[in-house]
């Protein structure tokens, strides 16, 4: 292995970063919106909502995300009425083309997530605060969500972990990401072990930092599974 | 209290010719009761009676087949969906009854994510509007007297079962109701925590608050209620005070669950 062209390597890895963490971030920030309508629209009671969501959840989790981005990069040309759509301007970049594509497929996953967090909080809890006259709006806002969400943290980061993977897919429709330059320089300099060992460590290196981020999270919003204050602490407090 | 004076005092929560059914199961069949302010019913009775069906109609947590529910002379009204069911006719009436009744649920049901303290003071300051240094005052008050003031700071799960029971009472006083509602609170107590619970409710029964209390604690029924209630298989088959219907009541069935 060629240290000298390894590090040469990076650089130029580095510089598709940005690409490859817009592409992950976008996805994911677009799909969880698009996740909590699919898991609300499962969990509404209301039938065609339920039907929609599940069939949903079952075409973009049961199929290969490589198709998916191929029949929206290839395949929305092909009709007219895309074309002439006013979102022409957006499908016909390949960038968004990709988020798309991104977007629909872990909203399927995430949306399976997220439902599993607003199933597990306590009815109890609901009753609760219905008792108390809180409207289903704020009962949702302020009981249901922040513990839901702290339930599905762990699933989810497993989740944003395979989309910055899944972000290398978008090299095969000619984005420069990550996995695009590195495949650019090996058709330019055969050397296979060097390029893909320095890529691997960049994407490791993401998710390394996503982990953390996702740890650090989990352990901020969820206070009431950390030990109590010893009472000394409380009582210092106070005197203050 | 005074018992003359419940006679003639207005009454708090009416319950007329109540109906529920889960499916094909009549769980009520024509329930009425009135509970006039400064009483403390103890509503007893086997599982699968209908007193806990009973009780949590009268908040909505259950929408009863037919009957009617009024409190403080206003009747919530209900409206009869086109597959038989009925539901509230009025969800921000419901809401705003429901935040004028205190309930206290067998499990406790204290939000997890919330310290004791932020228990006690999310629905006066979310729901009721209340200022927040307002409801931190009266919260803390309120966690001193049920006796958990040092657990504020506490999650719920950090503490006791009794300690958690006693702070979701002080929750639901929070709301200044008019009227408590306790759902077998001491049922999912270990026994040597029933004890605490059961004093702070003698506290509030003394200071003359209207209680609906479903339990399965006798010697509470007997010492601190001002009525008893016995429902059996979905209607009311005694009813009276305490020392009167635990000495000499009609019901051989009454006779035979004291026993038991």
């Amino acid at each position: 292995m060629d240290i000298q062209f390894a590090l040469e390597t990076f650089w130029s890895l580095l510089s598709a970063l940005p690409l490859t963490l817009k592409l992950a971030a976008t996805s994911i920030a677009l799909g969880s919106v698009l996740a909590l309508g699919l898991a609300l629209a499962r969990l509404s009671g209301n039938l065609a909502l339920d039907l929609f969501a599940r069939a949903y959840v079952f075409l973009f989790r049961g199929t290969p995300l490589l198709v998916q981005i191929f029949l929206i990069y290839y395949g929305l040309s092909q009709f007219p009425a895309v074309r002439h759509s006013i979102f022409w301007p957006l499908l016909r970049e390949p960038y968004w083309c990709a988020v798309l594509a991104l977007m629909l497929n872990t909203a399927a996953y995430a949306s399976e997530i997220i439902r599993g967090g607003l199933l597990s909080v306590p009815h109890g809890q609901v009753e609760a605060a219905r008792a108390c006259g809180m409207g289903r709006f704020m009962i949702f806002r302020r009981i249901v969500m922040p513990q839901a969400l702290r339930q599905a943290l762990p699933g989810y980061g497993n989740e944003m972990i395979s989309m910055v993977k899944a972000t290398s897919l978008a090299s095969i429709i000619t984005l420069m990401e990550i996995t695009g330059v590195a495949a650019k320089i090996i058709s330019e300099s055969y050397r296979v072990i060097e390029v893909f060992v320095v890529a691997g460590v960049i994407y490791l290196a993401i998710n390394f930092a996503l982990t953390r981020l996702v740890a650090f999270a989990e352990h901020r919003l969820n206070p009431q599974l950390r030990p109590p204050l010893p009472i000394s602490a409380e009582l210092k407090g106070e005197a203050h | 209290m005074n018992m003359s004076a419940a006679v003639t005092a207005p009454v708090a929560i009416r319950v007329h010719d109540l109906h529920k059914s889960f499916g094909p199961v009549e769980v009520l069949k024509g329930v009425s009761l009135d509970a006039r302010e400064g009483e403390v019913i103890s509503i007893l009775g086997s599982s699968g009676s209908g007193k806990s069906t009973l009780l949590r109609c009268i908040n909505m947590l259950e929408v009863p087949n037919s009957g009617t529910i009024e409190v403080a002379g206003e009747a919530i009204r209900l409206k009869t969906l086109s597959d038989g069911r009925s539901r509230p006719a009025d969800q921000k009436q419901v809401d705003r009854i429901r935040s004028e009744l205190g309930m206290v649920f067998q499990s406790f049901n204290l939000w997890s994510h919330k310290t004791v303290l932020e228990n006690v003071i999310e629905a006066p300051v979310h729901v009721l509007k209340r200022p927040r240094a307002e409801a931190i005052e009266e919260a803390e008050a309120l966690l001193a007297k049920v006796g958990i003031a040092d657990k504020r700071n506490h999650y719920p799960s950090h503490v006791s079962g009794g300690q958690q029971q006693r702070a979701a009472i002080a929750r639901a006083l929070a709301m200044r109701p008019k009227a408590m509602l306790f759902d077998e609170p001491t049922s999912a107590l270990d026994p040597e925590l029933v004890g605490e619970v059961l004093r702070v409710m003698r506290g509030l029964a003394e200071e003359g608050r209207t209680m609906l209390v479903v339990t399965h604690e006798m010697g509470f029924a007997r010492d601190v209620s001002s009525r008893v209630v016995f429902v059996h298989k979905g209607t009311i088959e005694e009813e009276g005070p305490p020392d009167e219907v635990f000495t000499r009541s009609r019901s051989e069935r009454f006779r035979q669950f004291i026993k038991s």
